[in-house]
């Protein structure tokens, strides 16, 4: 952490970045942070409890962000994957911005509480990482720490979903994107859906009703998830920041975990290797032309 | 008034008598994804009732203002229009253990549904609902009810304000609607004494335990807020808010909505108003593209003038109960007694005209 | 009474003020309905396509009329290029009249200049004609109407009534560049033909309407001819939805466009925060 306060105090100090987007300590919990005084850097903490993708803040829509100036970002190495995204897509320069990567441990799922990472605790996504010692970084900080427990819960929802017949999956999610008031804190809090104008606000043509009806709420869900496939790293900021408790990640991920059978492709931390959807080559599978 | 008391199986027999009856009784309940968490739904004994746990997770607003509602149907043919109309009329029903800070929420809310206008869809589910509201007894740092001038024990809005007492509860009926649901008791009796003092110590207690949590906001809030929208501190203030509305949804005063249209068939189709938010950066776009609101900082500000300058200055009231449930549910950590509490010392700190 | 539930409304003429612009002129289905009716100029409406939406427009017909009432509007959105489609005969859906109204009753007695630019005519054409109506209530009446080309001029043929009559001033202007070979109005922007039309401000009220740009360019010549704040009305628009004051969505501050306005005086605008 000492180290974190101190390399972000050079950066600003020198005048490399104009802000330091990490994480501080809030009234409930890790927030974000947007360090512009060297002196204030005292407040940059990184912890387990540092769950959030910060990521989401280089989005270029966050015009009061940007106009802070060029920013450091301090990532975990799973979502350094986003800034990958981001970069890979085109919406982030990668001159443009200071990334200092944590050697990470895992996170707490619900982390305005400090606790022990224990496979009760620790957030569902960092069963199986792979990127505690991230490769995208200006700078890299930490001790490489354990493998972090695996909290089975996800593997156990995906089960329980492929065990379902096409009936019951339907009435599962049903139920549960009963719930959604479309909102749209998923979209918001998502790093990757940067559009201008999303396709679900979109009037002419209406592609998706905007009430929260069953119908439409179907519809929203599906279509984000799929407009995500490839892009998504599984970093859950959708499902934390669902008011409504509906487990999006779960979506999301049964998505990632086709593109990965189908393409043998997920979401890296090099913005050089290019995402499925977002490429055509002439190879490219085309069984579903007949 | 008079003090009654009920003790815990009158309430059961109540709550059971108007679930025999056809009324539909809601009542905090443990959540069916996660049994820590608690909701609001419909009970059928009071046995499924989860009371004094937690703040529940979504405030009393939709049983009055639902997520979607439909405002009229239509059918449209070569020959013409036909408008199908909704009732405005609801069934009967009453919350059962509702926190005071919800139920204030409602009162608070009626004065922009019957400003001018008056709202039948709204005011027909608030005259068809009886409230039963408890002592709150599941505060926790984040409330901040005492702040806006509500209490853990406040009777606004209620229809029967229960005391949990030794044994049962204090029953006071603040509107003729709750003198009706006590007289459905048969067991209730008055209460003694000691109940009287039980329920003056509980209350005492309570309001104890929150008023630390954020002080009582002050008059000339609103007013300094009216005559500071272009303080530098708006700039920054949002930084970390995602812009997308999860405040509103869970907030018992958040009432913004949209109309749309919507077809079901080429023929057929419904209008409808679903729950908005002035957070979401399309809320005040013009079709020509112009947005009075571009930035998140306009928008956050919209909020905060909305609740503590707009609202108070038009209706006399702050659109806020204090329940605390925007601090938590926020996925960007915007917490609003925070935010409330540094523009206030703000206010003070900077009291005159406007800032450079 | 559900107040989100319109009065069917049947189309009986439609015109195309100009390529983009069109006025619908509009009769209650309910007979009624249409006998008690009654606005204020200034005022506006919901007007609705069932199962596209509704739409906020000013009542563009004058209060002294009986009968129908006209809106005119502009194809930008979902709501207006389904209008669009619309036929003479077709039902569309109407609440109103929402909002406040021109001072009519406080300006009798007293002159009135009306400015307007462009399709901004609209509102103030209701005016002027509750004013002509009314016509020996008032003292002297000067119009000062523009647009960018000749094309983009609204009621043409109320134009060329206006030129015909003695009692009133009218001054057409289309901007440098906007004038057709026969035009015979002024060529200037509204800022300089109102500085050309108007001499005074005594004992005279001014409405004015327009493109945001025009209106700030003009406020200053009024300003200096010597209008107050308080005697300079104009209309502002905001994103609607309910109409009504509920749905809060159109707030300037404090004020509700819907329910204050949307007619405001130019005191009143200046005092709102920077939100429209």
């Amino acid at each position: 952490m000492k180290e974190l306060q101190e390399l972000s105090r050079q950066l600003l100090a020198d005048d490399v970045v104009k802000v330091v987007i990490g994480y501080e300590e809030g009234p409930r919990g890790v927030r974000a942070a947007f360090i512009t005084d060297p002196a204030q850097t005292g407040k940059l903490v990184f912890d387990k409890r540092c769950v959030q993708n910060l990521a989401t803040y280089l989005n270029p829509r966050r015009k009061q962000v940007a106009q802070l100036g060029k920013p450091a970002i301090v990532v975990k190495g799973c979502d350094a994957r986003s800034v990958a995204g981001l970069i890979r897509e085109k919406q982030v320069e990668r001159g443009n911005i200071v990334v200092i990567a944590m050697r990470c441990g895992g996170v707490l799922e619900n982390s305005e509480v400090d606790s022990e990472l224990t496979s009760e605790t620790v957030s569902v996504r960092c069963a199986g990482c792979d990127v505690r010692d991230p490769k995208l970084y200006d700078h890299i900080l930490g001790e490489l720490p354990p493998e972090p427990p695996v909290n089975p819960r996800r593997t156990e929802q995906i089960a329980a979903l492929e065990e379902m017949t096409p009936t019951e999956r339907w009435s599962f999610w049903n139920e549960e994107l009963a719930r959604c008031i479309r909102c749209h804190a998923c979209r918001e809090a998502c790093p990757m859906c940067f559009c201008v104008q999303c396709t679900a606000d979109k009037g002419q043509p209406q592609w998706i009703d905007p009430s929260p009806t069953p119908r439409a709420n179907r519809a929203w869900q599906t279509m984000r998830v799929l407009h995500q496939a490839g892009r998504c790293v599984d970093c859950l900021e959708c499902e934390r920041a669902c008011p409504e408790h509906i487990p999006l990640g779960l979506l999301a991920r049964y998505v990632a975990d086709a593109v990965k059978k189908r393409f043998d492709y997920a979401a890296c931390e090099d913005p050089t290797v290019p995402a499925p959807m977002g490429v055509f080559r002439t190879d490219d599978d085309e069984e579903f032309i007949r | 008034m008079t003090h009654r008391f009920l003790s815990h199986h009158d309430l059961a027999l109540l709550a059971a008598d108007l679930v025999a009856s056809g009324t539909r009784v809601i009542a905090p309940v443990r959540a069916a994804d996660d049994l820590e968490q608690i909701d609001y739904l419909p009970i059928q004994k009071l046995e499924d009732a989860a009371l004094g746990v937690r703040v529940t997770r979504r405030s009393l607003k939709e049983f009055f203002l639902p997520p979607s509602e439909v405002l009229l149907q239509y059918r449209q043919t070569k020959e013409g229009v036909e408008i199908r109309e909704v009732p405005t009329v609801a069934p009967p029903q009453v919350i059962l253990g509702a926190t005071p800070c919800d139920v204030a929420g409602l009162e608070i809310v009626d004065k922009v549904m019957g400003w001018d206008y008056r709202d039948e869809l709204w005011f027909g589910r608030r005259d068809a609902t009886t409230i039963v509201s408890f002592l709150c007894s599941v505060m926790d740092h984040t409330c901040f009810c005492t702040a806006v001038g509500l209490a853990p024990d406040s009777s606004r809005g209620t229809d029967l304000l229960l005391i949990p007492v030794e044994g049962g509860y204090l029953a006071n009926a603040i509107t003729p609607k709750g003198k009706a649901l006590l007289q459905r008791c048969p067991g209730a009796t008055d209460a003694s004494e000691a109940a009287i003092a039980g329920a003056e110590a509980a209350q005492q207690e309570a309001r104890g335990k929150i008023a630390n949590n954020l002080a009582a906001i002050p008059a000339e809030f609103a007013g300094w807020l009216a005559s500071h929208y272009d303080h530098p501190v708006w700039k920054t203030i949002a930084l970390r808010c995602h812009g997308c509305g999860a405040c509103a949804g869970v907030c018992p005063t958040c009432h913004c909505f949209d109309i749309v249209d919507e077809h079901d068939s080429s023929e057929e189709g419904a209008r409808r108003r679903n729950w908005d938010s002035c957070q979401t950066s399309k809320f005040t776009l013009h079709a020509s593209g112009h947005n009075p609101r571009q930035s998140q900082s306009e928008r956050f500000r919209q909020r905060i003038e909305h609740k503590f300058s707009i609202y108070p200055t038009r209706f006399g009231e702050i659109l806020c109960t204090g329940c605390g449930r925007c601090a938590r549910v926020c996925p960007g950590g915007m917490d609003l007694p925070e935010i409330v509490g540094n523009l206030v010392a703000l206010s003070k700190a900077e009291p005159e005209g406007s800032a450079q | 009474m559900n107040i989100y539930q319109p009065h069917l409304m049947r189309i009986c003429e439609i015109t195309d003020e100009t390529v983009d612009t069109r006025t619908l002129k509009l009769e209650f289905k309910d007979a009624k309905i249409a006998e008690q009716f009654q606005f204020s100029a200034g005022q506006f409406g919901e007007y609705s396509v069932f199962g596209e939406g509704e739409s906020t427009f000013c009542i563009a017909s004058p209060p002294t009329r009986a009968g129908y009432i006209e809106c005119s509007f502009k194809a930008t959105g979902k709501v207006t290029q389904a209008l669009r489609r619309l036929a003479v005969g077709d039902t569309l859906g109407f609440r109103g009249p929402y909002g406040n109204h021109f001072p009519i009753e406080m300006m009798k007695g007293h002159s009135v200049v009306f400015i307007a630019g462009g399709i901004g005519l609209a509102p103030v054409r209701c005016a002027i004609w509750n004013v002509l109506d009314l016509r020996d209530q008032f003292k002297d009446v000067t119009i000062v109407y523009g647009a960018r080309t000749v094309g983009d001029l609204v009621y043409k043929r109320e134009l060329e009534e206006w030129a015909q009559r003695s009692d009133l001033k009218l001054c057409l202007a289309v901007d440098p560049g906007g004038e057709t070979p026969d035009w015979k109005g002024l060529v200037a922007r509204i800022p300089t033909a109102v500085e050309q039309a108007v001499s005074t401000a005594e004992d005279t009220f001014a409405v004015i309407c327009g493109p945001p740009i025009m209106i700030k360019f003009t406020l200053p010549v009024l300003t200096k001819l010597g209008f107050p704040g308080e005697r300079i009305y104009t209309t502002l628009e905001n994103r609607m939805k309910c109409g009504l004051g509920k749905c809060g969505r159109c707030n300037i501050g404090s004020t509700y466009v819907c329910k204050d306005g949307p007619v405001f005086t130019a005191e009143q605008i200046k005092a709102m925060p920077p939100e429209f």
